[in-house]
C-alpha cells in the first residue's frame, strides 16, 4: 500500500496547479467558465451543510430557553453568556478539560516514546525474531475495538485500572502503540544506517544513540503519530465511558454526554456545553490546520 | 546462536518491551480472553464458569432475532457508506482540486466535523433534525424537511447516514486529495490534447491512477462502518424500539446493560471480528488486483 508518496505539507498546501479539468487554453471559454461556477455553487452549498449544525450550536447557545422556542433560525437578541456560566458548572469544565488533557498526554508521550523505540529498533533489526514481533504488531489492525472492549474492561478492573484517569490513558497506550509502531517502523527506513554506525563508533551507547541522533529525526512521524492519537482519545467516548465511574474523573465528552442525559430538553444548557466542548479541538485546529491535515494524509496512507 | 546475535535479540527486546507489554495486556489479551470467554457461558462475576462450546454462536445467529437484525441493518448502513462516503469525498477532492485560490478553505471546511466527536456531532445533529427542520419546512415551505427523523425508523436510519457522511467525507476526502496531486499533470495534458474532456479524462487518466487510494478508503470505510457506535449512540440509541441498532450496540447492551451474559455477548464480539476479517479481506484482495502499477 503505497500510493501517492510525497505528499508533504508543500504539495497539500500548493495554491497552484492545475486541476482534474484541465484544458487547453481558450477553449470552449464561456463553457468552462460555466461549469466552473457550477463547481463554486456546488462546493459553497456543500460548505453551508457542513457548517449548519456548528453555526446552529453556537447561534441558539446565546438565546434563552423561550427565545429559541420562537425561532431557532433568529440572530440571538443578546450575546448573553448566562447559558455559558450555566454549562460551565454542570460539566464543570476546569475539572473536565483538565482530565481529558492528563489522559490524552498520558496516552500520546506512552505511544510516542514506546512506538518509537520499538520500531526503531525492529527496523533495525534483521531477523525471523524482528519480524515475528512486527506481524504481532501489525495484526492489531484486524481487531475491531468492540470485539475486545468487554473483555478489556474485565481485565482493567483487574488492574485497578478501572475509575483512573491514569489508568484510562496508560489503556489508551495499549491500544494504540501497535499503529504507532508501524508507522515509526516504515519512517526509520528513510533513516542511513550509517548514522548508527557512526555513533557507535563513536563510543555512543544504544539508548543514547536512540534519544540523542534518532528521536530528532524522526520528527515528521512523531507529529503524525501524536495527531493521529490525540484526535482519537480526545474525541474517544465509549472506552471512558466505561471505565470512568466516578463524576469528579469524567472526560469533557463524557461529562456533556451525561448533561444530555439529564437535561434532555434544555437546550440551552446542551448547546452551550457542546460549543464549549468543541472550542478546544476547534481552536487547536485553527492553529495547526496544515500539519493537522498533512498528518492525517500520511497516516492514512502509511497505516 | 553467536554472541553478536543473542546481543541483539536482547536490545531489541529492551526496546520493545514496553511498547509489547502495553499491547499484549490491552490489545492481545483481551482478544483472547474474548475467544476463551465466547466459549463459556461466564456472566462476568462469579469466578466460575462453565465451558459450553459453541453454544454461543448457535444462539447468537439463530436464536436471538434483535442480533441478526442488527448484523442486517448494519450491513445496509455499511453499504450505503462504502459508496456514498467514498463517491462523495473523491468528488469534492475532484472538485475542489480545480480552484486555485479557495482549495485551502474549502478543504479546511469540509474537514472541519472530523475534528470533532460523533457524539458531539450527533447532539447538534438531534437539534437540527428536531428543531432547525421543522423551522426551516415552515418558512420555506419544503414540506419533506418536516420529518420525524429520530423518531421513525425509516427516516432514521438515513438521519444516521447523513450524520456519518458529515462526519466521516472529509477524512477520505484529504486522503483522495493528496493522491490526486500524485497524479501528473503531463499525463492529464496529453490526454487533453488528444482531445479528451475533463470527464473523460478524469475516469480514464486519473481514476486508475488513483485507484490505490480508492482501495485504502474503501478500506477504511469498511473497517470503520462496521464498527459505528458513537453516530447511533447520539442520533438515536438505537432506538425506537430496537430498530436501528448496530452490531456494537447490541453487543455493548448485551454485556453491560441488563444481561450480564459475558460469555454470551463475547461471542457475539467474536462474531463481529469475523465478519469484519472477511470482508475486509476479501475487499484487499479484490481491489489489489485491480489497481494498476504506476
Amino acid at each position: 500500500m503505497k500510493p501517492a508518496r510525497g505528499m508533504s505539507m508543500e504539495s497539500l498546501s500548493r495554491q497552484e496547479g492545475p486541476g482534474p479539468s484541465a484544458r487547453p487554453p481558450g477553449r470552449r471559454a464561456v463553457g468552462s467558465r460555466f461549469v466552473s461556477g457550477l463547481i463554486l455553487l456546488l462546493l459553497l452549498g456543500c460548505s453551508v451543510f457542513t457548517l449548519l449544525p456548528i453555526y446552529m450550536a453556537l447561534l441558539n447557545s446565546f438565546k434563552s430557553a423561550g427565545e429559541m422556542l420562537s425561532d431557532v433560525l433568529a440572530w440571538p437578541s443578546s450575546f448573553d453568556f448566562a447559558n455559558y456560566a450555566d454549562a460551565y458548572r454542570k460539566i464543570d469544565f476546569p475539572r473536565s478539560f483538565g482530565n481529558t488533557v492528563l489522559v490524552t498526554v498520558v496516552g500520546a508521550v506512552g505511544i510516542v516514546l514506546f512506538a518509537s523505540m520499538a520500531g526503531y529498533k525492529m527496523s533495525r533489526t534483521p531477523g525471523r525474531f524482528s519480524q515475528s514481533l512486527f506481524l504481532l504488531f501489525a495484526i492489531s489492525s484486524l481487531i475491531p475495538f468492540h470485539s475486545i472492549v468487554i473483555t478489556l474492561v474485565q481485565i482493567s478492573k483487574g488492574l485497578k485500572a478501572q475509575g483512573s484517569t491514569l489508568g484510562l490513558g496508560l489503556i489508551y497506550v495499549g491500544l494504540g502503540v501497535a499503529l504507532a509502531v508501524f508507522l515509526y517502523h516504515g519512517f526509520v527506513k528513510s533513516i542511513p544506517r550509517e548514522l548508527d554506525e557512526a555513533a557507535i563508533a563513536d563510543g555512543c551507547g544504544e539508548l543514547r544513540l536512540y534519544a540523542i541522533v534518532i528521536f530528532p529525526l524522526l520528527l515528521p512521524i512523531t507529529a503524525t503519530v501524536a495527531i493521529l492519537n490525540v484526535l482519537w482519545m480526545w474525541n474517544d467516548f465509549l472506552l471512558p465511558l466505561m471505565m470512568l465511574t466516578d463524576s469528579r474523573d469524567y472526560t469533557l465528552l463524557i461529562s456533556t454526554n451525561m448533561l444530555f442525559g439529564e437535561y434532555n430538553n434544555d437546550w440551552s444548557a446542551i448547546l452551550s456545553s457542546l460549543v464549549l466542548t468543541m472550542l478546544p479541538v476547534l481552536l487547536l485546529y485553527v492553529l495547526l490546520q496544515k500539519y493537522i491535515l498533512s498528518g492525517i494524509a500520511d497516516g492514512a496512507i502509511k497505516g | 546462536m553467536s554472541k553478536t546475535s543473542t546481543k541483539r535479540v536482547l536490545t531489541l527486546l529492551l526496546f520493545a518491551s514496553p511498547a509489547l507489554l502495553f499491547y499484549l495486556i490491552f490489545t492481545i489479551a483481551p482478544a483472547f480472553g474474548g475467544a476463551w470467554y465466547s466459549l463459556t457461558d461466564w456472566n462476568g462475576l462469579n469466578p466460575s464458569y462453565r465451558l459450553v462450546g459453541f453454544a454461543n454462536y448457535k444462539e447468537a445467529l439463530a436464536d436471538d432475532p434483535a442480533f441478526v437484525r442488527s448484523i442486517l441493518f448494519t450491513m445496509k448502513y455499511v453499504l450505503f457508506m462504502v459508496v456514498l462516503q467514498n463517491a462523495i469525498a473523491l468528488l469534492l477532492a475532484a472538485l475542489i482540486e480545480t480552484r486555485r485560490r479557495s482549495r485551502t478553505w474549502f478543504r479546511t471546511i469540509f474537514f472541519t466535523p472530523n475534528m470533532l466527536s460523533l457524539i458531539i456531532g450527533g447532539y447538534m445533529w438531534v437539534f437540527v433534525f428536531t428543531k432547525v427542520l421543522p423551522e426551516l419546512a415552515e418558512r420555506t415551505g419544503a414540506a419533506w424537511l418536516d420529518r420525524s427523523w429520530i423518531g421513525d425508523p425509516a427516516w432514521s436510519f438515513y438521519a444516521i447516514l447523513i450524520l456519518s457522511l458529515w462526519g466521516g467525507v472529509g477524512y477520505l476526502m484529504v486522503i483522495y486529495i493528496a493522491a490526486l496531486q500524485g497524479v501528473q499533470p503531463a499525463l492529464k495534458e496529453a490526454a487533453a490534447i488528444d482531445g479528451a474532456n475533463g470527464l473523460r479524462i478524469f475516469r480514464y487518466v486519473t481514476l486508475p491512477l488513483i485507484y490505490p487510494a480508492l482501495t485504502i478508503g474503501v478500506f477504511l470505510t469498511l473497517s470503520s462502518s462496521f464498527k459505528v457506535y458513537d453516530a447511533v449512540y447520539a442520533l438515536t440509541g438505537g432506538g425506537p424500539g430496537r430498530a436501528t441498532q448496530v452490531i456494537s450496540l447490541n453487543i455493548v447492551e448485551e454485556a453491560f446493560s441488563f444481561s450480564n451474559r459475558y460469555g454470551y455477548a463475547s461471542a457475539k464480539a467474536m462474531i463481529l471480528f469475523l465478519i469484519v476479517l472477511v470482508i475486509t479481506l476479501l475487499q484487499l484482495r479484490f481491489m489489489k488486483r485491480r489497481e494498476v502499477e504506476a
